[in-house]
C-alpha cells in the first residue's frame, strides 16, 4: 500500500476515507484473483477430498447404522422367535411331562392295584394257614387238657380198695404166668 | 459217658459197699437216690451244673442224705457228684444194682405203682415175678404217681404192664 501509495498517487491529491486509490484496487484485484486461483488449484482437491472422505464417513456411519438397526431387528427377531421355539419347547416339555406324569400314575395305579391283590391274597392264604394252625394247636390244646383231666378224675376215682384191688390182681396175673 | 466209665465206677461202688458189709443196703438206698434224681429237675440241675462247686454239689448230697441214708452211701453219692459224673448217677447206680443182682445170680425187678405196697405185696409180687421170669428177682420198688393205679414190673428186657395210665392211653389212642 505505501508502495503503492509511493510510485502511483500525487501526494497532493486528497485519499478517499473509504476507497483506495484505483491502482491499488486494480493490483489488489488481480492479487486476489491469483491466490483465490491458486488456493482453488492447490487447495480445492484437498477440500473436496476432506469433503469426499467426511461424506463417505458420514455415509458409513449411517451405513453402520442401518446395518446395526438391521442387526438389532435381526436379533431381536430371533429373540422374539427364540422366545416362540422357549414357548413351544415349554408347552411341548409340559405336555410331554405330563404324558409322563399320566403313564407313570398309571402304571402305579396298576402296580399298587397288583400289590395290594397279591397281599390280600396273602393275606388270605396267612389267615387260611393261621386259622389251621390254630384250629390244630386248638385241637392239640384240648386233646391235652382233656387228657390230663381225665387222668385227674380217673387218679381222683382210684380209691385205695381200687388201688389195692388193682395191685392185687396184677400180681395174681403175674404168679399165673409162668 | 462211656459204658466202660459207667461200668468202672458201678463197679468201685460196688465194691466199697460190699467192703463196709452194708451192699444190701446201700444199694436199695442208692436205687432210691436214683429215682429221686430222676424225678426232680431241681435236684438234677444242681448237681449237674459245672458253675456250682464241687463242695458245694458235694454238700447238697449230704444234706439230703444226711439222717435218710447209711454214711457209705451218702460218701458213695458225694464221691460221685464231686467228681463231676452227677449227671450219669442214675446210670452208674443202676449198673451197681445190676452188679449187685448178679453177683446173687438175681435179675433186678422194677415195680412202679401209684401208691406204697404193704410187705405182704412185695412178697408175694416178688414171688409171683421169680415164677414168671423163671429167676430169682431182686425187686425194686419205685413210688411213681404217674402210673396213676396198678403196676408196671420190668425184669431185664420184659415189661409187665399192668397200669391205669397206660390203658388210659390205649384208650385215647383208639378214640
Amino acid at each position: 500500500m505505501n508502495l503503492i501509495a509511493a510510485g502511483d498517487i500525487d501526494p497532493a491529491q486528497s485519499v478517499n476515507w473509504l476507497l483506495p486509490p484505483l491502482s491499488e484496487l486494480i493490483y489488489g484485484g488481480i492479487a486476489s484473483i491469483i491466490i483465490f486461483a491458486l488456493i482453488y488449484k492447490f487447495g480445492g482437491p484437498a477440500a473436496k477430498k476432506g469433503m469426499a472422505d467426511r461424506t463417505a464417513k458420514i455415509q458409513a456411519e449411517l451405513d453402520g447404522a442401518a446395518e446395526a438397526l438391521e442387526s438389532a431387528r435381526t436379533e431381536a427377531e430371533e429373540i422374539r422367535r427364540a422366545a416362540g421355539d422357549i414357548a413351544s419347547e415349554r408347552d411341548r416339555l409340559l405336555a410331554e411331562a405330563d404324558e409322563q406324569a399320566a403313564a407313570l400314575l398309571s402304571e402305579g395305579r396298576e402296580r399298587l392295584a397288583a400289590e395290594i391283590a397279591d397281599l390280600e391274597a396273602r393275606a388270605e392264604a396267612e389267615s387260611a394257614g393261621l386259622a389251621g394252625r390254630m384250629g390244630d394247636e386248638l385241637r392239640v390244646e384240648v386233646s391235652r387238657i382233656s387228657s390230663s383231666v381225665v387222668d385227674q378224675l380217673v387218679a381222683e376215682t382210684l380209691d385205695d380198695a381200687t388201688q389195692q384191688a388193682l395191685i392185687e390182681d396184677f400180681i395174681q396175673k403175674v404168679g399165673a404166668r409162668s | 459217658m462211656s459204658d466202660a466209665l459207667v461200668d468202672g465206677y458201678a463197679r468201685a461202688l460196688f465194691e466199697i459197699a460190699r467192703a463196709e458189709g452194708n451192699l444190701d443196703e446201700v444199694e436199695d438206698e442208692l436205687f432210691r437216690f436214683a429215682r429221686s434224681y430222676e424225678s426232680s429237675d431241681a435236684l438234677r440241675a444242681a448237681l449237674t451244673d459245672d458253675m456250682v462247686p464241687a463242695d458245694r454239689r458235694q454238700g447238697i448230697v449230704e444234706s439230703l442224705l444226711d439222717g435218710q441214708a447209711t454214711s457209705t452211701t451218702m460218701q458213695l453219692v458225694s464221691m460221685v457228684v464231686g467228681s463231676g459224673r452227677g449227671r450219669d448217677l442214675p446210670e452208674i447206680i443202676d449198673s451197681l444194682v445190676a452188679r449187685a443182682s448178679a453177683s446173687k445170680d438175681l435179675a433186678v425187678a422194677e415195680v412202679r405203682t401209684a401208691v406204697a405196697l404193704s410187705d405182704d405185696q412185695v412178697s408175694r409180687l416178688k414171688a409171683a415175678l421169680t415164677n414168671s421170669s423163671g429167676h430169682e428177682v431182686n425187686l425194686k420198688v419205685v413210688i411213681d404217681p404217674t402210673v396213676i393205679g396198678g403196676v408196671i414190673a420190668t425184669v431185664g428186657d420184659s415189661v409187665i404192664d399192668g397200669s391205669v395210665r397206660t390203658r388210659l392211653e390205649q384208650l385215647k389212642s383208639r378214640l
